[in-house]
């Protein structure tokens, strides 16, 4: 196994510094190309653990069975590091989301270079998963997000990752300039991983994470058949755009939650209250509106009017 | 509007939209609502969709007064014959705290259209704005480049009609640049008001953070020669000699991108000719000072917007240039979604 950290993409920044991204690329045999991303959202930290993670599993394997990694994997763990470094979500300078700006151009602005490079660097792999952390407001359990339009090719391969939720889901427009829907165009699968929140780091889910990915890339013939990976511990449930609930706030104040993240719910069942912070008054009861299981839940307290306090898939019909 | 109606005439102040704050009093999405009252509104006129773009909320705050005026009969001779909205501000909250965004969670305002009423709070915003602008028969959304580029007070239009072609000539603005309407254009206002019909035109007029008097002024003209000219407003005219108006097609948009980093100072102004081969600005090293390069355009044609901010990145936009002649290519489409 050959392990190199090499730069993919460079460019000058105004003064005297450049702005650099590397990947780190373990190279086995001649078999299928895997490639994990994150942080192109500077707020999201996720990611950086679980190819941390990857990338410590990945060394091991090189000490203790190199053999067993029959093809190649790369990690992109921070696509925006200027936004990682100075904790913006959107890309510095320019205060656009990089992944509103895929696939990019090479003679464009620099989001659209970096979009750019890495749509060359990834194009043709057998698999990408981009892996986001929600943002800062929002908890999420680990899961795959899927576009109606490419369910056939990675539903499958999402169903073994070791995942609590699925979510298929329908067409957005401003999701057409993702760098997950950029690739699937081209025809290289490409899933969209959201878990824990924004500019913290969840382990649990990490390792939980880690393990499906490993399974996933046995699947595809990257790691050995009989190279030993702990079992799978979770099997996912299959969210749609008909049973997913959201829950908005109607109005605005402190929402402080009574129900855990990923908690079965009975209908009407209360998840939480919007209270004031200026009088001892309770503005608003929020409950469940079926009976479901919590998979979203909002981890920042302040709200405005319409602020996203909760997603419940439905179980019963 | 005739005595009866103008003495019962409230002055045309209405609210858009009333919101909850978490920690402070209520506020308001304002409008005005200017002209005869019974009948559906033929323009609606919108501006501070992002909360930095200050130009446009200043004209359309100063267009409504001299509108009221007008309603009032405090200007002799002119009335008002149709009715109009102006939305001087919709993010209200972004102009208050100087931010481009909706403040509290970061998103553009112009990415979350059509919108939904029962959704998170910008796309509430931008479902109650669609909703109240889309009864108008002609819609114009008005905007300012971002803080680093200051654009020619310019239309663009997105894979328009020919009405909209016509209308766009009525405002008499320098140049009418059109787009294809391609990803970057999608989820914004003018993008949804195409989808449900009638006229839709995007003004872009200097760039955002501060506010440029001459583009005020002159954008504040285009606006009262549009009223005029579709017979919305009678017995005003304004004293400005009627300038040439340019249309460029959307391969005639060529972006002059730098390949060196550093400081980039340049003394054009916006709405210059160029011949080729022509000075656009100057490049220096930022730490040893020195002339890194000097930036000239390859092809003849109009500045249509330069670059204010001297800090530059490798690959940054410094200019861009209409032609007359094809010369644009696919970079540039990218480009344009941003200041949006």
């Amino acid at each position: 196994m050959r392990i190199r950290q090499e730069v993919f993409f460079a460019l000058e920044l105004p003064y005297r510094e450049r702005l650099v991204l590397e990947r780190t690329i373990y190279q086995g045999g001649g078999g299928p190309r895997v490639a994990v991303v994150s942080g192109i959202h500077g707020d999201e930290l996720e990611g950086l653990f679980v190819c941390h993670r990857l990338a410590a599993s990945l060394e091991r394997l090189g000490k203790e069975r190199p053999d067993a990694l029959l093809g190649q994997v790369e990690l992109y763990p921070a696509l925006n590091p200027l936004g990682l470094d100075t904790l913006q979500r959107a890309m510095p300078i320019y205060g656009v989301d990089l992944n509103r700006n895929f696939p990019g151009h090479r003679a464009g602005l620099l989001p659209h270079r970096v979009a750019d490079a890495a749509m060359r660097a990834l194009a043709g792999a057998s698999l990408v998963v981009d892996i986001h952390a929600s943002n800062i407001y929002l908890r999420e359990i680990p899961q795959v997000r899927i576009a109606k339009a490419f369910e056939a090719t990675l539903l499958r391969l999402a169903r073994d990752m070791n995942l609590d939720l699925i979510w298929v889901h329908g067409a957005a427009t401003v999701l057409e300039n993702t760098i997950a829907h950029s690739l699937n165009t081209i025809g290289t699968p490409c899933l969209v991983v959201e878990m824990g929140v924004g500019m913290r780091v969840t382990p649990v889910f990490a390792e939980q994470v880690v393990i499906g990915i490993l399974h996933a890339w046995q699947a595809l013939g990257v790691l050995a058949e009989d190279l030993e990976i702990e079992p799978n511990a979770h099997a996912p449930l299959i969210a749609h755009d008909g049973n997913v609930h959201y829950l908005n706030a109607e109005v605005s104040g402190l929402f402080v939650p009574s129900a855990a993240h990923w908690m079965a719910l009975g209908k009407g069942q209360l998840l939480g209250r919007i209270v004031s912070p200026l009088r001892g008054e309770v503005l608003a009861e929020v409950r469940s509106p079926v009976e479901g299981v919590l998979f979203t839940l909002r981890e920042y307290p302040l709200v405005y009017e319409g602020s996203l306090l909760a997603r419940i898939m439905e179980t019963q019909r | 509007m005739n005595e009866a109606e103008r003495s019962a005439y409230d002055g045309g102040e209405r609210v858009l939209l009333h919101m909850t704050a978490p920690s402070r009093e209520d506020f308001d999405v304002p409008y005005h609502d200017l002209g005869p009252q019974h009948e559906a509104p033929m323009l609606a006129l919108v501006a501070g969709v992002h909360g930095d773009e200050l130009n446009g909320v200043f004209v359309l705050s100063r267009l409504a007064s001299f509108l009221r005026k007008v309603v009032a009969g405090e200007r002799a001779g002119a009335t008002l014959l149709r009715r109009v909205l102006v939305v001087p501000a919709v993010n209200v909250l972004g102009v208050n705290t100087r931010s481009r965004n909706w403040p509290f969670d970061g998103t553009d305002v112009n990415r979350m259209f059509p919108g939904y009423d029962g959704g998170e709070t910008t796309q509430r915003i931008a479902a109650a704005l669609l909703e109240l602008t889309t009864a108008a028969r002609w819609r114009i959304d008005i905007h300012s480049s971002n803080v680093d580029f200051e654009e020619l007070p310019q239309v663009r239009l997105y894979a328009p009609s020919g009405e909209e072609r016509e209308a766009a000539r009525w405002l008499g603005l320098p140049a009418v640049v059109e787009r294809p309407a391609t990803p970057p254009f999608h989820a914004t206002l003018a993008s949804a008001w195409r989808e449900r019909g009638g006229g839709a035109l995007v003004i872009q007029a200097g760039y955002a953070g501060s506010m440029q008097p001459l583009h005020c002024e002159r954008l504040f003209r285009a606006l009262v020669d549009f009223f005029e000219r579709a017979g919305l407003l009678i017995g005003v005219r304004l004293a400005e000699p009627e300038e040439d108006v340019h249309f460029f097609g959307p391969r005639h948009s060529f972006p002059i991108i730098s390949e060196h980093a550093g400081w980039f100072v340049s003394r054009l102004e916006v709405g210059q000719w160029l011949q080729a081969g022509e000075m656009v600005g100057t490049i220096y090293d930022g730490f040893s000072g020195e002339l890194r390069s000097e930036v000239h355009t390859p092809i003849s044609g109009l500045v249509s917007g330069i670059r204010r901010q001297p800090l530059l990145c490798e690959g940054d936009l410094v200019a861009r240039i209409l032609s007359r002649q094809e010369v644009g290519d696919v970079a540039d489409t990218y480009l344009m979604g941003h200041g949006q």
